[in-house]
């Protein structure tokens, strides 16, 4: 098994994002982002008591 | 995982692959696991290891109806059951099973001391309950999981310094079977656990959805981007150093490793570092919580479960934050209720656990059929996506539905049974964890990640949790708790 060695790997040239990798992001993000606002809006109408 | 894996040399074609051979063993455990609704406690005799100042006191069977056995008696079971199980398992993978047997009985025997040395109070005890239980005024508050970091020294310091001797044990480091196994069997820990809490829970529920939401689809990305952009890490490194610092630690970023077919050495670095950060984590946290948060316990309970990160660390910075934020409280002549604060802490974590397996599911589907699809291919086709599919993660999946349905289904007193049942099992998980560790450091030459790579992993851990997990958690808490106080003691 090769050994990881971080120092050369932070040499290698940076993997560019790749579309599916930015696809994830930013889905996980806005999806996050709108589901918290309504958790939010529901914790507003009935609150933890 | 990469072709360039784990260099075992076969003596015959393999009959079974690694991965399917960790789910036959994990599920054998999980089943065995089960033998208590029927009666029988088929695991209780595996030895397990108690947080001790007094080292005869350490060891002993995980279930007192094998308390004849002592522990002396229980560990020698629980070798034997192993070599023979994983001999088995190496005549099936076409090894040598006795030169498997051999090295393995050295690997057990490392692994289980570690797991014993890092189960030392003066290590493992977190809570100042504990020290004082214990009669210490200091610990290092590593929890029981220090045992991890001691079988990866342990590793580390025969790889490097008794190479002879690391090559004769190679036949028996196998960390990418023993990983697997011990996530198998995960699953159905999880599930009780989540189902202990599910009272408790289901009065949170909004809470609960929003740490998995704020944990898996707004930490997560954000950390990766971190790594990737900010620190040029790669996607081998970005993604379980995402789900570790976002999700819960140690199991997280080691289902997120296997996930995504990563060099095991990288998921067991990445969760040395959050065994060593949830210990500042726990030292910092909770007096921040009481210096600050003490008019809002609620919040900063959930805050705390939130920004720990592994499982143990967080429940026990819950219990320190409630044990300062109480004292804070009387002495300005207000009692709440005990336990309350440390159940929101365990709940938010309960919750955030229970969707390690979905998440990895994800991962794995995409890694798969888009970021790591077959040279030479246009698009992997479904039977593609599923012979490179880790097939371990469908028995994680499976022991966790498994076992939250059976405790769900059952009455309490079976469902008791049961959780108990699962902790035996859980034992195993913990002895294959160690295993694991205690393989990649024998693997593994980390000694240029120390000088200089590792500072740039904990770079990205500390600007994600100080520049942005904390601060977020902290938001959403008290979104969420703001102004609802436990119950005061009557």
């Amino acid at each position: 098994m090769p050994n990881p060695d971080l120092r050369d790997e932070m040499k290698a040239p940076v993997e560019p994002l790749l579309p599916v990798e930015k696809k994830l992001m930013g889905w996980s993000l806005s999806l996050g982002l709108a589901l918290l606002v309504l958790l939010v809006l529901l914790n507003r109408v009935a609150p933890l008591n | 995982m990469s072709a360039a894996t784990v260099s075992v040399q076969a003596a015959q074609p393999a009959r079974i692959s690694e991965d399917w051979l960790s789910v036959l063993i994990g599920l054998g455990v999980f089943g065995l696991a089960l033998f208590p609704l029927a009666g029988f406690d088929a695991l209780g005799w595996v030895a397990t290891t108690s947080v001790w100042t007094d080292p005869s006191a350490a060891l002993a069977p995980a279930s007192k109806a094998y308390a004849s056995l002592s522990g002396f008696g229980a560990l020698v079971i629980t070798y034997l059951a192993l070599l023979a199980v994983l001999s088995a398992g190496a005549f099936a993978l076409g090894e040598d099973v006795k030169r498997f047997a051999l090295a393995f009985t050295a690997v057990f025997a490392i692994a289980y001391v570690s797991w014993f040395v890092g189960s030392w109070a003066r290590f493992a005890a977190v809570t100042p309950a504990d020290q004082a239980k214990f009669g210490l005024s200091w610990s290092l508050k590593l929890t029981s999981e220090g045992g991890f970091i001691v079988a990866l020294l342990a590793g580390l310091a025969i790889a490097n310094v008794f190479p002879a001797f690391a090559e004769r044990l190679k036949s028996a480091i196998h960390p990418e079977l023993y990983i697997k196994i011990a996530i198998v069997i995960l699953g159905a820990f999880i599930a009780v656990t989540a189902a202990g809490k599910l009272n408790l829970a289901s009065s949170l529920l909004l809470r609960g959805v929003a740490a998995i939401i704020e944990a898996y689809l707004i930490y997560w990305p954000v950390v990766y981007l971190i790594a990737r952009k900010g620190f040029g890490f790669s996607r081998e490194w970005s993604a379980p150093l995402a789900s570790g610092i976002s999700i819960c630690g140690v199991a997280a970023a080691i289902a997120t490793g296997g996930a995504i077919r990563s060099r095991p050495q990288v998921p067991v670095l990445v969760s040395s570092l959050v065994v060593i950060f949830a210990v500042i984590e726990v030292m910092i946290l909770p007096a921040i919580a009481q210096a600050f948060m003490s008019h809002e316990p609620l919040v900063a309970a959930a805050w705390v479960g939130l920004a720990v990160k592994t499982d143990g660390a967080a429940v026990a910075a819950g219990g320190i934050t409630q044990a300062l934020i109480q004292a804070k409280a009387a002495a300005e002549g207000v009692a709440y209720q005990p336990g309350w604060m440390l159940a929101v802490t365990a709940t938010v974590k309960v919750f955030i656990d229970v969707f390690i397996g979905v998440w990895a599911f994800i991962l794995a589907y995409i890694w798969t059929n888009h970021i790591n699809p077959r040279p030479g291919a246009q698009k992997a086709r479904p039977v593609e996506i599923w012979r490179r599919f880790p097939k371990f993660i469908l028995g994680f999946v499976a022991t966790f539905a498994i076992a939250l349905t059976l405790t769900l289904g059952t009455q309490a007193g079976a469902s008791g049974k049961l959780a108990a049942a699962i902790g035996e099992a859980n034992v195993l998980r913990v002895i294959f964890f160690t295993l694991t560790f205690f393989s990649i450091g024998v693997l593994s030459n980390f000694r240029k990640l120390w000088e200089e790579g590792l500072g740039k992993l904990a770079a990205v851990y500390v600007v994600s949790l100080f520049g942005f997990v904390v601060w977020v958690g902290f938001v959403i808490s008290w979104l969420f708790f703001a102004g609802v106080k436990p119950p005061l003691a009557s």
